[in-house]
């Protein structure tokens, strides 16, 4: 009788043995690599131009320790996150030696997993902390011991349109606060019908963020209060509908719709951080020449003008088996000029490291800027950058900042509005709330 | 005069769903910064082959195929038989606590996914099965929708025909295999394009199952292309069009079948 089904059989038991000898393959070699004592493989999890720049460092590095090898894997940015906060709520498992987390949420990670990752303090990580700014050392470390090695930053600028500025005669030097840039935007929003920035308006506050930033406060203060309602933050918000009233932001669909108005030249400047050059340089080669970069305005005249956006270190998840080994790595790929200068060079991944900014790199002018000397702008930023407190409620922080901005552009009073989200804010986080 | 009308409308409707593709497409064939400016147009550009070369620098387009092909065609043939098996169980036998059983497996369609990846993570780091193609095939081998679609169509299927095999002396393989299978190829096509739709289209589970870049599936490896600010538009362009290719190929070889199977259950 079974006859009739052999080819079923058949069918199922191929399927069975090809499905049994491709998984056999792949643990088979890797236990070869775990078993050589020789050979150490440490793995990495990185994104898109970090990717590259790991595994150049490496080969470098492998030149004093050819026993350390590094396999990383290219995941996409926020996909990483899942991928991470899946292995350390299982306990650690199937986590990498390495791992690339933006700055905004390393607190978040520490808070949530305190003995999810290696304590670099402990490691002797301590003894670099003068040679990065302040506030990305504030960002790597919680309760003063280090958990990530600083990498990359994103020091803030309004990148231009020179063309456009020029046919509306206004001059870049000339804006040294945000009243001056309304004023600004307003005749070059005139002359060449161009809006004065880009901003997804119900959806994200990059803009609003910066400001505050810039001002010395965030969403939380160093207590980890919330002070969405400091005077400093109304008078952010309260600026950002004075552009939004004289119809000077474009109102864009997401991250695609900021690069298509960088592309387009439908906005005259877009408020970033320093790694928006590559996306400049990428998307709008036919912009050549064009671009230029000046300082955040000012809220009061002589006031202070350096923000940080974006940025991203290095951690070691604690159930790495080569803790030292992936130590010894990061700490070389952190720490040493020349690294992070190829970094920087190759992958524009702008360093925190200060001692590299005094060489040639920084100080020769762009040619994509019109021989504007941006980095020495943005290296120069650097140390004035206030600390933002991002705490492990960020993202929820996040979500009420941007819903008050919403409120705000559907004519909402901006003190109400942020009022009213610090209230919710405070019903979400159980958090103690600024009073001013 | 309203057959025009609605060819017309049919015509529209065609157009509007066959634009992205069509759009993904320009994207391909024109390099990334294009796309956002104003003088794309809506003829194909010439940069199909250097983006494609690109993106298989990126992601090795021959090895992620290769992966998500093997892995959704063998879960489809074994899915398929498992699914179509517990089905005619649900649906031909009588046995204790049948009709329980089976709402549990529907309720179980309403735990979100989410919920169940950590333990299904822990569960394959105990088996060692992390990074293998086991852990994107095996877990969701029995796909409730797909037991509940072929059980749907089997309780048409006519109690008086089975028996008469019994009778006849044909053993329960034999009954299913040889009488009831054969009748039910509308339901195992639309059911096939369903399961192979599902796992080709998977993201979150290969994102966390698998973490090298070798083992990656095609929406894994187009994911990666994602970073912070450097995008290149060009290449995920490619890398959607080519994505889509497989499941127009496997759709249209089964699209007979599947066709006949909406208007036969339309029918009944």
């Amino acid at each position: 009788m079974f006859k009739r089904y052999w080819k079923w059989l058949v069918l199922i038991v191929a399927s069975a043995v090809m499905l049994a000898a491709c998984s056999g393959k792949q643990s088979s070699t890797d236990d070869k690599g775990e078993g050589s004592s020789e050979k150490i493989v440490l793995t990495a999890w990185a994104w898109n131009v970090n990717v590259g720049a790991l595994n150049e460092a490496m080969k470098e590095f492998q030149k004093s320790n050819p026993n350390i090898e590094l396999k990383v894997e290219d995941i996409g940015r926020l996909d990483v996150y899942d991928k991470l906060s899946t292995g350390l709520a299982a306990g650690g498992t199937g986590l990498p030696d390495i791992v690339l987390v933006e700055d905004d949420r390393i607190h978040g990670y520490v808070n949530a997993f305190p003995k999810g990752f290696v304590n670099l303090s402990e490691k002797g990580f301590d003894q670099y902390k003068d040679v990065f700014p302040t506030f990305k050392k504030d960002l790597t470390s919680v309760d003063g011991k280090f958990y990530a090695m600083p990498f990359d930053a994103g020091p803030t600028g309004m990148f231009y349109r020179t063309d456009l500025f020029e046919k509306a005669g206004v001059k870049a030097e000339d804006i040294e606060t945000w009243d001056d840039f309304l004023a600004a935007a307003k005749k070059i929003k005139e002359a060449t019908g161009a809006f004065a920035m880009p901003l997804d308006k119900f959806k994200d506050d990059p803009i609003f963020r910066m400001m505050l930033n810039q001002r010395g406060i965030y969403y939380f203060d160093q207590d980890g209060k919330i002070d969405l309602t400091n005077p400093k933050a109304v008078e952010a918000m309260e600026m950002l509908k004075k552009f939004d009233d004289a119809g000077l932001i474009k109102d864009v669909d997401g991250w695609n719709g900021v690069v298509s108005a960088t592309v387009d030249g439908s906005v005259a400047t877009v408020p970033f951080g320093a790694w928006y050059y590559g996306t400049i340089v990428d998307q709008a080669k036919d912009t050549n020449g064009k671009w230029g970069v000046f300082l955040l305005p000012a809220f009061e005249k002589g006031g202070n003008r350096a923000a940080n956006l974006g940025g991203s270190s290095w951690m070691i998840p604690a159930s790495s088996k080569h803790i030292d080994e992936a130590y010894k790595f990061l700490e070389f790929f952190s720490t040493t000029k020349d690294i992070q200068l190829m970094a920087m060079e190759k992958y524009g991944l702008f360093p925190s490291l200060a001692s590299a900014y005094d060489s040639e790199l920084f100080t020769s002018g762009v040619q994509f800027f019109g021989g504007q000397k941006i980095w020495e702008l943005f290296a120069n930023e650097m140390k004035d950058i206030p600390t933002a407190y991002y705490t492990n409620d960020y993202a929820v922080a996040l979500d009420e900042a941007i819903k008050a901005q919403a409120d705000v552009f559907n004519g909402k009073d901006p003190k109400k509005a942020l009022e009213e989200a610090a209230k919710r804010l405070k019903d979400r986080t159980k958090r103690e709330m600024n009073t001013y | 005069m309203k057959k025009i009308s609605l060819y017309i409308t049919l015509t529209i409707g065609a157009l509007i769903s066959l634009f992205p593709f069509y759009w993904a497409f320009i994207g391909a064939t024109n390099e990334s910064g294009k796309l956002f400016s104003k003088q794309l147009s809506f003829v194909p550009g010439t940069k199909l082959i250097e983006n494609v070369t690109n993106l298989d620098e990126s992601i090795g387009i021959g090895r992620v195929l290769f992966n998500s092909l093997f892995v959704s065609l063998t879960y489809t043939i074994f899915s398929l038989l498992i699914c179509t098996m517990a089905a005619y169980a649900f649906a031909k036998f009588e046995f204790k606590g049948r009709d329980t059983i089976f709402a549990i497996f529907l309720l179980s369609m309403m735990i979100p996914y989410h919920a169940t990846v950590i333990p299904l993570f822990k569960m394959m780091a105990t088996f060692g099965w992390l990074n293998t193609y086991k852990a994107l095939i095996l877990p969701n081998l029995a796909y409730p929708f797909a037991i509940f679609l072929m059980r749907q169509n089997m309780l048409a299927f006519p109690n008086a025909l089975i028996e008469a095999a019994r009778i006849d002396g044909a053993g329960e393989w034999r009954i299913f295999f040889r009488i009831v299978l054969p009748s039910m190829k509308p339901a195992l096509a639309a059911t096939a394009i369903f399961l192979f739709m599902y796992q080709w289209n998977s993201f979150l589970w290969p994102l966390i199952a698998v973490s090298s870049t070798d083992m990656y599936t095609f929406p894994v490896a187009l994911s990666s292309l994602f970073g912070l600010s450097r995008i290149d538009y060009g290449q995920v362009m490619a890398g959607v069009t080519l994505a889509t290719v497989p499941i127009i190929v496997f759709f249209l070889s089964l699209q007979r079948h599947f066709i006949s199977g909406m208007l036969g259950s339309a029918v009944k």
